[in-house]
């Protein structure tokens, strides 16, 4: 019989497996830090019961092998595929809420300088033990990249004691630890060769890696925490979407990831299980504010508004995503701020109230339906898409089919993929842009910040040329990436995003996406994320 | 001799044409390949300033006559460039992954003779039966469909519904089946209609007549005078399918997880991985214009008339 799981539901076989006495050492692990109870929901509230096979092996149907392979940037089995080899400091849970992994404490210091306790009683795949050596040598690696998101600096981690590390980033960064949750940080053996042996500290340890084949990975007897149920996972590269749904139709995988959301309805039917995740990634549009090139009709906000107004969000669900998005408006998952997501209203579908505001700002209907003002056409056009345009499938349509209804004239263009809508982005033509974004860390302000402040997180590019709106956005979205407190964040960051969209509509929210995966009855313990670089593997499990 | 040394000479211009190409469509492709290597190693897009420095540290600032020209003196050295993304030659990786490819194109090749040469022969003798019906309809379809509809049917009725054979990946030869056939099927109607096409016409020669009007027997009249003749342009057309197997079938190598160089070359244009991509082309180029020399020398063994007319002193092969 076919189920479907949420993001929130457990293992079903959690409590067979979880010993008393582990469950005591976990508990006692999280003691005082926060996140553990969302950890605790997402592991401990068992609900459905399918009898566990112990060890075995499962093959995951995973989307395309983008690992790097050279340099200091090699991740085999780190990311985007996140096979569970390599664990960071701390890691997220489905509710964003930071749990303690290889760290069990940390604190900042002095304004700048963050101390990590690191967890005793580790040991790596190689047989070592885990130390402050690891972790400076893994933050060293990545400063040598230029630091990545949390702006690691040469020389800024520094071995305090074998157990006791300091983190002193480029920039005085309050969102460190929020940050570091992305398996990009994960911590690396010390000296270890990452493509060919990649070690680190996780429930599996690496067994083989063929190129856009597959990596196989195998239980880590040594594990440190509740060790996996598999033996081994095997995860195939099928890059072609239908080719993933029907390697599970023909049995010759037990679980695929990345499922076409009008899929979902058809593998419920024929008997297997579908994972959704909670919302963790959006469907929006960005109105290009910054008028150069010609590119100037967003500048009119009764425009914008009226964009907003136009467009039905639940029929777009209903009819482009089957069904398969949540009607969220925040942009920035609303699970990832908490109570401060109503901060941000977003819009009701009101097409009269949309006609009402473009009359008043004197955009009057002319020929063809397509309004006009002072000889100049409401025409514009929309760049499909991030990252391809095949991800969005027929969005841009639908939202040239509403927007027509009110009078404003779109032409699409679509771009194949994200190196074709970059360079788009670079002649800065373009009025609307749709992208499809990813919440993969724990920091609420990354996106917004990286988007539209008008320095951006790296230095200004074209987005901030586009879309960066200045005005009260700049202090809050700055002040957000500053605050010491977690609540203070998340308000800030959602009064911000109240700007972006309810004040100024220069992003057009359209919808809160999830993350699908699938599998057969011969598999279970499979738990969706909403950033699928959390997925975690140690529970996956071949049923009796 | 003189012919051989003439289509040779030919393959200079010809691979030098191929090269510009390369270069030529990796300049004017969509996307920026600075940016697209910046994203896969980090996960965004980069910045003006960090846009700047990638273009420099991969040589993109360099004009672009120059970077051809290095690019064409390396090539010839069997020197193709180290890809963006794995970091290993792409000699090396084209040359790892053509045995596969060419694995696949062999079976696919095999299948498509197999199944379209007596088809199409038998077609021809027997014009206007059923089985001549039968043959122009199947093998009109087979040629119309496209090889990933075709792949996609096949696993689902020999893997999702009979559970015959595996719906990817490499191994014995079970995993050979399906791929070899949703390339070959489409070729096998191809191959199919020439026969047929070509059979009618060699039948139709006064040669034949004469054979007949001679009392040669009906076996000997079409197994040597009527199908000899037939197949030099059959093997022609084979040959040119062999060669656009080798460097076509990348699409039917991501569906079934075909680790060949069309797969490596699919995600290399999904990544902007440069080297790779206009190495491909390269590599492809040359593979298919050696197979076209192999077949022109075929076909001039098949049919010496081929080189008359073609040397000064063109009288005797």
């Amino acid at each position: 019989m076919a189920r479907e799981t949420r993001g929130d539901v457990p293992p079903a076989w959690f409590d067979d497996l979880l010993t008393r006495r582990e469950a005591v050492r976990r508990l006692g692990l999280g003691a005082g830090v926060i996140g553990t109870s969302g950890w605790l929901l997402a592991c401990g509230d068992d609900k459905s019961s399918r009898a566990v096979k112990r060890g075995g092996t499962v093959t995951v149907g995973a989307e395309e092998d983008a690992y790097v392979l050279s340099g200091e940037s090699a991740n085999v089995g780190q990311y985007p595929l996140n096979a569970n080899i390599f664990e960071g400091l701390v890691r997220m849970d489905p509710s964003y809420g930071i749990v303690p992994v290889l760290a069990t404490s940390w604190r900042l210091r002095g304004g700048k300088t963050w101390r990590f306790a690191l967890r005793r009683g580790v040991r790596m795949h190689d047989g070592r033990p885990f130390t402050a050596e690891s972790v400076k040598y893994t933050f060293d690696r990545i400063a040598a990249q230029g630091g990545g998101t949390p702006g690691f600096a040469k020389g800024g981690t520094k071995i305090v004691d074998d157990h006791t590390v300091d983190v002193t980033p480029s920039f005085p960064n309050l969102r460190l630890v929020e940050q570091i949750v992305h398996p990009e940080n994960s911590i690396i053996a010390a000296g270890s060769d990452p493509v060919k042996q990649p070690t680190g500290t996780g429930p599996f340890r690496f067994g083989s890696y063929q190129r856009q084949q597959q990596l196989v990975v195998k239980r880590f007897a040594g594990y440190w925490g509740t060790p996996a149920i598999l033996d081994e996972i095997r995860f195939k590269f099928l890059p072609d979407a239908n080719a993933r749904r029907l390697a599970l139709e023909a049995g010759n995988v037990g679980l695929v990831l990345g499922v076409p959301n009008a899929a979902v309805s058809s593998l419920k039917g024929n008997g297997f299980d579908v994972h959704v995740s909670p919302a963790g990634a959006y469907e929006a549009m960005y109105a290009n504010i910054g008028g150069k090139k010609g590119y100037t009709l967003l500048q009119d906000a009764a425009v914008r508004h009226a964009i907003e107004f136009a467009i039905d969000r639940r029929a777009l669900i209903q009819g482009v995503f089957d069904g398969q998005a949540t009607p969220e408006q925040t942009m920035v998952p609303a699970r990832l701020l908490g109570g401060a997501a109503a901060t941000v209203k977003g819009y009701t579908h009101d097409p009269a109230k949309a006609q009402q505001m473009l009359e008043q700002a004197g955009w009057k209907v002319g020929g063809g339906g397509i309004r006009s003002k002072g000889g100049r056409a409401l025409a514009l056009q929309l760049i499909d898409g991030f990252p391809s345009a095949a991800v969005h499938t027929s969005v841009a349509e639908f939202v040239q089919d509403q927007l027509k209804r009110v009078g404003i004239g779109v032409k699409i263009v679509k771009t194949a993929d994200s190196p074709a809508y970059t360079a788009r982005m670079k002649s800065l033509q373009g009025d609307l842009w749709l992208e499809r974004g990813s919440q993969n860390d724990a920091n609420p302000s990354f996106l917004p910040a990286l988007l539209f402040s008008k320095k951006g997180l790296f230095g200004p590019g074209d987005y901030q040329t586009m879309f960066a709106p200045g005005g009260s956005f700049e202090p809050l979205i700055n002040q957000a990436l500053s605050a010491p407190s977690e609540q203070r964040v998340k308000s800030l960051v959602a009064q911000a995003m109240h700007t972006l969209i309810d004040r100024d509509a220069i992003v057009i929210p359209l919808a809160g996406i999830s993350a699908i995966a699938a599998s057969s009855s011969k598999v279970t313990g499979f738990v969706p994320q909403p950033s699928a670089l959390q997925v975690r593997y140690d529970r996956l499990a071949r049923t009796a | 001799m003189w012919y051989v040394g003439r289509r040779v000479a030919y393959l200079v211009p010809t691979w030098l044409g191929i090269t510009l190409l390369a270069f030529v469509v990796a300049q004017f492709a969509p996307g920026d390949p600075a940016g697209a290597y910046f994203a896969r190693r980090h996960g965004r897009t980069p910045s003006n300033a960090e846009l700047t420095r990638t273009r420099h540290q991969l040589g993109l600032d360099r004009p672009a006559p120059e970077r051809y020209l290095r690019s064409v003196s390396h090539a010839l050295r069997g020197d193709l460039g180290t890809s963006y993304t794995s970091g290993l030659p792409v000699m090396r990786e084209l040359l790892g992954r053509f045995p596969s490819t060419l694995e696949l194109a062999v079976a696919a090749t095999l299948l498509a003779v197999a199944i379209g040469l007596p088809l199409g022969i038998l077609a021809a003798l027997k014009r206007n039966s059923l089985l001549d019906q039968l043959t122009r309809g199947g093998s009109l379809l087979a040629a119309s469909m496209p090889s990933f509809w075709i792949a996609y049917l096949l696993i689902i009725v020999f893997s999702v519904k009979l559970h015959l054979l595996p719906s990817f990946g490499t191994g014995g030869l079970d995993h050979l089946v399906l791929p070899a056939l949703a390339l070959g099927v489409g070729e096998a109607g191809l191959v199919a209609r020439l026969a047929r096409a070509t059979m009618l016409e060699v039948l139709g020669e006064d040669y034949i007549t004469t054979a007949r009007g001679k009392g040669l027997p009906e076996r000997r009249v079409i197994g040597v005078h009527a199908l000899k003749n037939a197949l030099a342009a059959v093997v022609t057309q084979i040959g040119l399918l062999f060669g656009f197997l080798l460097a076509y079938s990348a699409i039917v190598e991501v569906i079934f997880v075909w680790p060949g160089v069309g797969r490596l070359a699919v995600e290399a244009i999904d990544q902007r991985d440069y080297p790779v991509i206009q190495g491909f082309v390269i590599f492809a180029g040359t593979v298919f214009i050696l197979v076209n020399l192999v077949v022109d020398l075929i076909y001039q063994r098949l049919d010496p008339r081929i080189s008359l007319g073609s040397a000064p002193t063109a009288a005797v092969t």
